[in-house]
């Protein structure tokens, strides 16, 4: 009998989360969450060594039936691209954990638990290989993600608590009657790669690429369904926003991913100039909006949009460049942003104002907390060297193949990163020394830097080396490519 | 009549029969009862419906037509009394608390609501007009006198009266329905109805009382625009009352819908249109209105009114597995609904009502693991996996698409995201505003029970549907 790997790492968080119930010292809390989160990253890694890059079929499948009378299966497997997410989730995961260690003071357990919660269900939806399964996963993130925004949040956590839970509602249930059509229309079946194989009509494609978009536009997100992400990002707790970002976002993207292209490709390749457009609009305006921005928060969160719109362009690329460059894209914004938020929160514990306007000459009193700073804002602006700019310059020359307007645009989005970023850093940490005067300014301690350094190792690695990622996708991307592209507008 | 015919008719009617027996017997031993000893009325009434239960259960293996054509025990009518066990016996186990707290523990409440639930066992099982007719007035004649069981206060009169005026015109007007069908077909029996018309179904006095019988129905699961009473009743009833009448008395209204308008001869006069109107407007209504609700007894009526509409979507689907989606829904319903409902009647304690959402503020802070529950059947209601009210909705929407129904099935969904809000708007107070006053809870260990059990089928049936789902697609007719 083989060890069911995936239903472990999936379900070791729901089991901490248990434990978690049995425990009263927050201290004791603390530990046993890391300690799990921790456990469930090992778990992840020691997937991705097991893991062949020469295949595209799904590893690691487990096939279990739950709801047969109407088809529903549980069954979990994963290919190149959700390994990797698979991988980004379970980084992420003990890095929240060390981001509420002090930040959460109240309801710690509650807290941890939520935090557990939310880790397995979007290890499900990653690892699911059942349309059920995966939607259950899905739309269950609601509950954790709610309570994490609306009990632990800021001052305006319940109207963004709010905001996000019926936005992400709404477009979630749309969804829902798209996966119906599509169990009809397939053969009653839930079955993942079973509705992969079938070739539907352009018209039903049509109106299920729509109502998948819905769902899935909202939580990449994509202007103009994205109002919701700058009032979550302010108001939830630090992990909140590192999960939001670092893999709430990746979702939407997935999505596409593993339903729009390989299950409706004729649409895919029908609408993708929309998309590319929409994207193109997302990159813009994200980065147009982040450049008016006062608050630290706010400013990541704009430019997530706009990093964002450069993953779903790569994706509507259509071309094996601008998926390869989208997915990696994906994974360096879940670092990056995710390190981002993680500063703002580490400083926000210190002077609790998120305000660029109270910051300057942080370099002189917390020269370490500066300088990681520096690798992370370079990083998001796709300097060479770094992570962003190997999956930027591929999402680029994939953009620009599939369409000049657009490649342009978002170059000129790219421009604006840099205005943005830069000008952040330049208020933040040069300068004089002015928020030192009013605040007991300490440098990042062991704990920060525990958090800090492994995303810092992986904008380097991706940055100088990323073969071994695009080496863990690649098989499984052409595979995807040849789906779309042979089913489809037969290129 | 042989002997033999009378014992089979006996043996199908059996779990009504002990009932009956059961509530009469409780009739006159509770006149013999001493001050003190409420809780034998509790233990003897929940003993006379398991025993009733074990009898549905026993007989439940072959289909039992009996009285003429009058009455049928199937294995659609036993899954519709198990739900009415489930509402009944949960509801006892709630008042016992309660009906100290509101001095309402004598005897007749018990025996009321036993009567109440032969009623709704004779709507299961009917399958004529007229013992429809009987075991619809059997119900909501107990109901009414329930509903004004507080007689020293007025908002309980007040509703008992309302109620009582309107469900006698609705009832009447059923009455006017049934004696048109007598009229142009000479049956009163479903069965007989539908071979009896053999030409135009579309005939305008068949259609005029096929509209009759549709609106006296519809008045007592309460969908619009026979949902006036539902609000006010449900507000002044006893709380316990209104929790049985959210659960028992609606699934009983739906089990005589499914009946009814899956008849071939209501079918065949496109009265889905009629259906499908209601649902949508219903579940509008109800989903609206409930947004600016402050007492939540008023919320819980109209969010009722919502989860009608939503299970008339699987009426409109129709099928099999329309039929079977609305048996599923409404036994999910029942857990979930009279979970909440524990919840607000477990707050009514010494001269705290507990009736204002406001009154749950902070809650979570003072009662971790209650507000747990709460938020558990919240969400289930709201219909967010992995809690029963997802699938639940999930299977509606299934038997919909399946029909081709999708426009309807977006409305629905769309809907429920408008439901949603209000739900998630208590566990809001519960888990994000500080806790204004101290009170208690009142807990017994009766209500524990109770509300351990409604949430472990309200998280049971959500992480595994398969059995209840097989059960219900197999008691499903049509299918």
């Amino acid at each position: 009998m083989t060890i069911p790997l995936l239903s472990l790492i999936v379900f070791l968080p729901v089991a901490g989360a248990a434990v978690l119930m049995c425990l009263c010292n927050d201290d004791a809390v603390r530990w046993t969450a890391l300690g799990f989160t921790v456990v469930d990253l090992v778990l992840a890694v020691a997937m991705l060594a097991a893991f062949d890059t020469t295949t595209h079929e799904m590893q690691f499948t487990e096939k279990h039936p739950w709801v047969p009378a109407i088809g529903i299966t549980y069954t979990l497997g994963v290919d190149g691209i959700s390994a990797l997410f698979v991988f980004l989730t379970a980084l992420l995961g003990w890095i929240c954990v060390l981001a509420s260690w002090v930040a959460i003071d109240r309801k710690v357990k509650e807290f941890m638990i939520s935090l557990l919660s939310m880790q397995a269900l979007m290890l499900g939806v990653f690892c699911a290989l059942d349309l059920f399964l995966f939607y259950v996963c899905w739309e269950a993130m609601l509950i954790p993600m709610y309570l994490i925004i609306g009990v632990w949040g800021g001052a305006g956590r319940v109207y963004a608590a709010f905001k996000f839970f019926l936005y992400t509602l709404a477009g979630s249930l749309v969804f829902l009657i798209g996966v119906i059509v599509l169990y009809f229309h397939g053969g009653e079946t839930f079955d993942i790669l079973a509705l992969t194989a079938q070739d539907l009509p352009f018209d039903v494609q049509s109106w299920l690429f729509f109502a998948f978009l819905i769902a899935f536009a909202v939580k990449v997100p994509m202007v103009p369904v994205h109002t919701w992400l700058p009032d979550a990002h302010v108001q939830a707790p630090t992990a909140g926003s590192i999960i939001l970002a670092g893999v709430l976002l990746k979702m939407g993207a997935y999505g596409f991913l593993r339903f729009s292209l390989p299950m409706l490709p004729e649409a895919s390749v029908y609408y993708s100039t929309l998309m590319l457009a929409l994207s193109a609009l997302a990159i813009v305006y994200g980065g147009l909006l982040a450049l008016a921005q006062d608050d630290l928060k706010k400013l990541v969160a704009y430019s997530s949009i706009s990093h964002m719109g450069f993953v779903t362009m790569g994706i509507f690329a259509l071309n094996l460049r601008g998926l390869e460059g989208g997915i990696l894209q994906m994974f360096n914004h879940g670092v990056t942003t995710g390190a981002l938020f993680l500063f703002v929160g580490v400083i926000y514990e210190r002077t609790h104002t998120r305000s660029i306007a109270d910051y300057g000459g942080l370099m002189k009193v917390a020269p370490v907390y500066t300088g990681f700073l520096a690798l992370f804002t370079l990083s998001s602006m796709a300097l060479p060297g770094t992570n962003s700019f190997v999956g930027e310059l591929l999402v680029l020359s994939g953009g620009f193949a599939a369409n000049m307007a657009v490649g342009t645009a978002a170059v000129l989005g790219a421009l604006l990163s840099a205005a943005y970023l830069l000008g952040m850093y330049r208020k933040v940490a040069l300068g004089p020394a002015s928020v030192g005067a009013r605040y007991e300014i300490r440098d990042v301690n062991a704990r920060e830097m525990a958090a800090i350094l492994p995303l810092a190792v992986f904008v380097l690695w991706v940055g100088f080396y990323p073969k071994p990622f695009l080496d863990v996708i690649d098989v499984s991307v052409k595979n995807l490519l040849t789906e779309v592209h042979g089913k489809g507008s037969g290129q | 009549m042989t002997g033999a015919v009378l014992l089979q008719w006996v043996l199908a009617s059996l779990p009504e029969i002990i009932v009956i027996t059961g509530a009469c017997i409780l009739l006159i031993l509770g006149q013999l009862m001493r001050a003190g000893q409420e809780h034998l009325l509790v233990s003897a009434s929940v003993a006379i419906v398991l025993i009733a239960a074990l009898a549905t259960l026993m007989l439940a293996g072959e289909v039992r037509p009996a009285y003429s054509g009058m009455f049928v025990a199937d294995r659609f009518a036993v899954f519709f009394k198990f739900v009415f066990y489930l509402a009944t016996v949960l509801t006892f186990l709630l008042s016992r608390k309660y009906a100290d707290i509101e001095g309402i523990g004598s005897s007749e409440y018990y025996v009321m609501l036993l009567f109440a639930l032969s009623g709704m066992m004779i709507m299961a099982s009917a399958t004529d007009l007229l013992s429809i007719y009987v075991g619809l007035e059997l119900m909501v004649l107990c109901t009414y006198v329930l509903t004004g069981f507080l007689r020293h206060e007025r908002r309980s009169n007040e509703a008992a009266l309302k109620y009582v005026i309107l469900g006698a015109v609705s009832t009447g007007i059923f009455l006017y329905g049934v004696s048109l069908v007598y009229g142009l077909t000479g049956t009163t029996q479903l069965d007989a109805m539908a071979a009896a018309v053999s030409g135009d179904p579309l005939d305008p006095g068949l259609l005029l009382a096929v509209v009759f019988i549709v609106a006296g129905l519809v008045f007592k699961v309460g969908a619009v625009p026979f949902h006036m009473w539902v609000p006010d009743v449900y507000e002044g009833a006893p709380t316990t009352i209104t929790a049985f009448m959210s659960v028992g008395p609606k699934a009983a209204g739906f089990a005589v819908i499914l009946r009814v308008f899956l008849n071939p001869l209501v079918a065949a006069s496109d009265v889905w249109i009629i259906v499908a109107v209601i649902a949508v407007v219903t579940m509008a209504l109800g989903s609206f209105v409930a947004l600016v609700q402050d007492n939540i007894k008023r919320l819980l009526a109209y969010s009722s009114i919502a989860h009608a509409g939503f299970a008339t979507f699987g009426v409109v689907a129709g099928g099999a597995d329309g039929v079977a989606s609305v048996m599923l829904y409404l036994l999910i319903y029942a857990f979930m609904n009279l979970g909440i409902f524990g919840a607000v009647i477990m707050m009514r304690n010494g001269d705290f009502s507990g009736e204002v959402i406001e009154d749950y503020a902070g809650f979570a802070k003072s009662h971790p693991g209650l507000a747990l529950l709460m938020l558990i059947y919240l969400f289930s209601l709201a219909g967010i996996p992995p809690t029963a009210g997802f699938f639940a909705k999930f299977y509606v929407l299934v038997a919909l698409v399946e029909q081709g129904f999708v426009v309807l099935a977006v409305i629905a969904v769309l809907l429920s995201a408008v439901a949603a809000y209000f739900y998630i708007r208590i566990v809001m107070v519960i888990y994000m505003r500080e806790p204004e006053r101290a009170f208690e809870p009142a807990l017994t260990p009766l209500v524990r029970a109770t509300l351990f059990c409604t949430a472990a089928g309200t998280i049971g049936i959500g992480l595994f549907p398969a059995w209840f789902l097989r059960l219900a697609q197999q008691s499903a007719f049509g299918g």
